[in-house]
């Protein structure tokens, strides 16, 4: 019995660690800003994994009820990261996480990725038209101008 | 109706209320009026220190009767300022306590107590009455000074400083107003600050001092390890013991309670240091004529009538002490003989009125020195006696001065000004009774003082322990009698007879000063010209001054058969016969003969002596080269070191943390994913510390 436990406890820890692993190697290596929050979702739930083998393994809920927690920060992270990102390519209309390095020191020249090619700039293409329901209002042109874009 | 008490708490604390007052109100509310504190506080000072001397004098005729006592004091404890217990342990069978009071004696406690005693009566009433009259007179002479409240303030300061030097009972506490005395002195002096000449003397005065101040705080040291107590008077425990005071009654009582031998030479030697400092004795008296740069009521006050004399009343204080020591008095003596006669030969070729009244000051106040020094009791009444006498007189011809000055438009140059009598007739007048009693004129009071000086050394060559020294001495104190005759006489008849002449800067303004300034110049010249007969042929200055313990303890009185002040016939002649031979040989070269004093100073100058005298004795260069050029040298050598070295390392070591954040800084990229890997990085470092 004891034995089944302390495998079905390596199998999960195992599950977990990959997770990790792959979320943090994602994380390290990939440059689009919407795949590297993807990847750290992923290091968070090998995290949790590991927290409810653990919990199972000692008959305790404890695991669980931080999984729980864990997921609740999780969604709000969530939320949160992805206005920003929507933010930040509203600025540069690219993903490219290499775009951002204004935190640098102030005499170190900007990084240049000369391996990237040339991502022509965000067209304002197609969007999908939405049935009008009611009436438009009434918006200042500014307002318009800019709303087209979102 | 006043208690003595009463009095001598309230003689220091009326001009520190004035001080306070003045301070506080005196830019902003009193303006113009701001002497009135100062004027008041003193005056009111002087009237409690008047009823205390009277008090005093009572308390005297009564002890006389009552219990033997040594001497009369009373000691008023106002608080224990510092009690350190068992701060100092005696070894056994030091010559300090005798062995029942051993006990009480470790505590290092700093009693803050006044005392009355004659010494400290007669120094009161010296002090407050001179300062009530230099505050009068600085009414009319520092009018309109933008600096007007602040004026008075630092002379009500002085006032307070200087009467609680005088009443503290603890040398410490001697120490702390030794210093105020000091800081109101440099305040003084550099008064007009802007004046770069007066802010020099200044500060020469209180550098000078310091080399004073620091003997003396080293004496106080030794006393400190000698006796182990610093308190003048005995304390009385709870227990029952006592501390026997470094000047109390029971030390005094019984003989051979003082330490003798080496260490009551350092201690002495080390007061007497302080005591040159303080008193502008050689070779510490080069500050004093520079100190004319002040105003001239503060020459008048501090450095003509009390606070040179502070030195005096602290050897006069412990004299015991002096006594014991042996050979110190003949150290007092030989350092006011010299200065006497090194000053007197000084002012008799200067040119500057003030300068040649600073340098008889230092000469008279080498005369006391040389009257302490004598080392009786005689000796030591006379000093204080002449202390007594010289002050009235002094402060006279400084406040004539400062009158001259005041109508010259700020010349003090005899040789710009002439024939002022006519112009200012008050003036001439008590200046020149203030002259005849510096000159020691038969009937003056200078005279009766001095010559109680010379009697003392006569004595003193007769039966003493060295009488070659005394007898030397003794003609050197008459030299300088002649000498202070002449030149005083000189300066006089330069700047009041022959042809009128006044300088340009005068402008219209060459007359007689205000009341405010005459008014104080006839009452001094009044006390000038009749204290002296008047105590000398009472005998009341010395028989009461002889009732302070430290003149009344036996051992003062063994030597002589009784303390009755004696009169040499032949003394007294001598020394009138050298007065009015100074005085004449004044009048007939610059009166009668002027063309003589050219072909004299020329004589004189080809032989050096007349540019040696006019040069000061070119001590003050010697100083220069010997002293302050090498100090500065080294003050120079020790920037150096410190700025580059000292300074260097520090600074290297400040590049370090700069340096290793130049190379760090090209760390921070601003790329997200370089920071994440530094902290993977940093995790796996942890991971692997932990594992292994």
């Amino acid at each position: 019995m004891i034995e089944h436990e302390l495998n079905l406890l390596t199998n999960f820890l195992v599950v977990g660690a990959l997770l990790f692993g792959i979320g943090l190697i994602g994380f390290l290596t990939r440059r689009n800003m919407i795949i590297m929050f993807l990847s750290a979702e992923m290091m968070l739930q090998g995290v949790s994994v590991s927290l409810v083998a653990w919990g199972r393994y000692f008959n305790d809920l404890d695991g669980q009820i931080l999984v729980i927690f864990i997921i609740a920060v999780a969604a709000c992270e969530a939320a949160l990261a992805l206005a920003l990102i929507l933010m930040l390519f509203q600025r540069r209309g690219n993903l490219d996480i290499a775009l951002w390095h204004d935190l640098r020191e102030s005499n170190l020249p900007p990084y240049v990725d000369h391996e990237l090619p040339e991502i022509p700039p965000y067209q304002s293409g197609p969007w999908p038209t939405l049935t009008p329901a009611g009436r438009r209002p009434d918006l200042p042109q500014q307002e318009t101008d800019y709303r087209s874009h979102v | 109706m006043f208690s003595i008490p009463t009095l001598l708490v309230l003689v220091p604390a009326l001009p520190l209320a004035a001080t306070l007052a003045t301070a506080a109100l005196g830019k902003k509310v009193l303006r113009e009026q701001s002497h009135w504190p100062a004027v008041a506080g003193i005056g009111l000072s002087f009237l409690a220190a008047l009823l205390l001397l009277f008090q005093v004098r009572a308390a005297v005729a009564q002890a006389d009767a009552g219990p033997v006592r040594i001497g009369y004091e009373e000691v008023v404890r106002l608080w224990t300022w510092a009690n350190v217990e068992g701060a100092g342990g005696m070894e056994p069978g030091s010559p300090g306590p005798s062995p029942p009071r051993q006990i009480a004696l470790m505590d290092f406690a700093v009693e803050v107590a006044l005392r009355a005693d004659p010494l400290t009566a007669v120094m009161l009433v010296t002090v407050t009455f001179v300062s009530f009259l230099v505050a009068v007179y600085s009414i009319g002479y520092m009018h309109e000074d933008p600096g007007y409240w602040r004026f008075f303030a630092y002379i009500a300061l002085f006032v307070f400083s200087m009467t609680m030097l005088v009443s503290v009972s603890n040398f410490l506490m001697l120490y702390i107003f030794w210093e105020a005395v000091g800081l109101c002195s440099y305040l003084l002096i550099g008064f007009w600050y802007q004046k770069p000449e007066a802010a020099a003397a200044g500060k020469k005065a209180f550098l000078v001092n310091r080399i004073g101040d620091f003997g003396f705080a080293l004496g106080v040291f030794l006393i400190w390890t000698t006796y182990g107590t610093l308190n003048f008077h005995d304390t009385i425990h709870d227990t029952g013991l006592t501390t026997m005071g470094v000047l109390g009654q029971s030390r005094l009582a019984e003989p051979g309670l003082f330490v003798a031998g080496g260490i009551a030479t350092a201690i002495c030697l080390l007061l007497l240091l302080g005591a040159c400092g303080k008193s502008a004795q050689f070779p510490l008296h080069v500050w004093l004529p520079d100190a004319m740069e002040g105003p001239t009521p503060v020459s008048a006050l501090i450095h003509a009538a009390t606070m040179v004399t502070a030195g005096i009343y602290m050897i006069a204080r412990c004299a015991p002490l002096f006594h014991a020591s042996g050979d110190a008095f003949q150290a007092v003596a030989l350092i006011g003989g010299f200065t006497a006669l090194l000053a007197s030969a000084i002012a008799v070729t200067q040119t500057d009125l003030k300068r040649i009244l600073a340098y008889s000051t230092i000469s008279q106040l080498g005369y006391m020195f040389l009257g302490l020094g004598a080392g009786t009791l005689p000796g030591i009444t006379a000093g204080m006696f002449h202390l007594f006498t010289h002050a009235f007189f002094k402060a006279l011809l400084f406040l004539g001065a400062g009158s001259v000055m005041h109508a010259m438009g700020g010349v003090i140059d005899i040789r710009r000004f002439g024939g002022l009598r006519h112009r200012m007739p008050t003036t001439h007048w008590t200046f020149l009774i203030g002259c005849l009693a510096l000159a020691a004129f038969p009937g003056f009071s200078g005279f009766f003082s001095k010559d109680e000086i010379l009697v003392a050394l006569h004595e003193n060559s007769l039966d003493g322990p060295s009488p070659a020294l005394y007898h030397i001495l003794y003609l050197a104190a008459s030299a300088t009698a002649f000498l202070t005759a002449f030149y005083t006489f000189r300066a006089f008849i330069l700047t009041f007879y022959g042809p009128e002449r006044i300088p340009h800067e005068a402008g219209d303004h060459a007359h007689e000063s205000p009341n405010s300034m005459t008014l104080p110049l006839v009452i001094l010249a009044i006390f000038s010209a009749f204290v002296g007969a008047w105590f000398f042929f009472t005998h009341g200055f010395s028989e009461f001054l002889a009732h302070t313990p430290s003149l009344a303890y036996p051992a003062m009185h063994t030597e002589e058969a009784a303390h009755a002040p004696s009169v040499h016939a032949g003394v007294m002649v001598a020394s009138a016969l050298v007065a009015v031979a100074g005085i004449g040989l004044a009048w007939l070269l610059y009166l009668r003969w002027p063309k003589t004093v050219d072909r004299l100073t020329a004589a004189m100058d080809a032989v050096g002596l007349y540019r040696l005298s006019f040069g000061k004795f070119y001590i003050d260069q010697a100083y220069h080269v010997l002293v302050v050029r090498p100090l500065a040298g080294l003050a120079w050598a020790s920037y150096w070191f410190d700025r580059y070295v000292v300074d260097g390392l520090v600074d290297l070591i400040g590049l370090a943390p700069r340096g290793a954040g130049a190379v760090l800084r090209s760390l921070q990229s601003g790329m997200v994913q370089f920071y994440a890997l530094a902290m993977v990085l940093g995790v796996l470092v942890l991971i692997v510390a932990l594992l292994v």
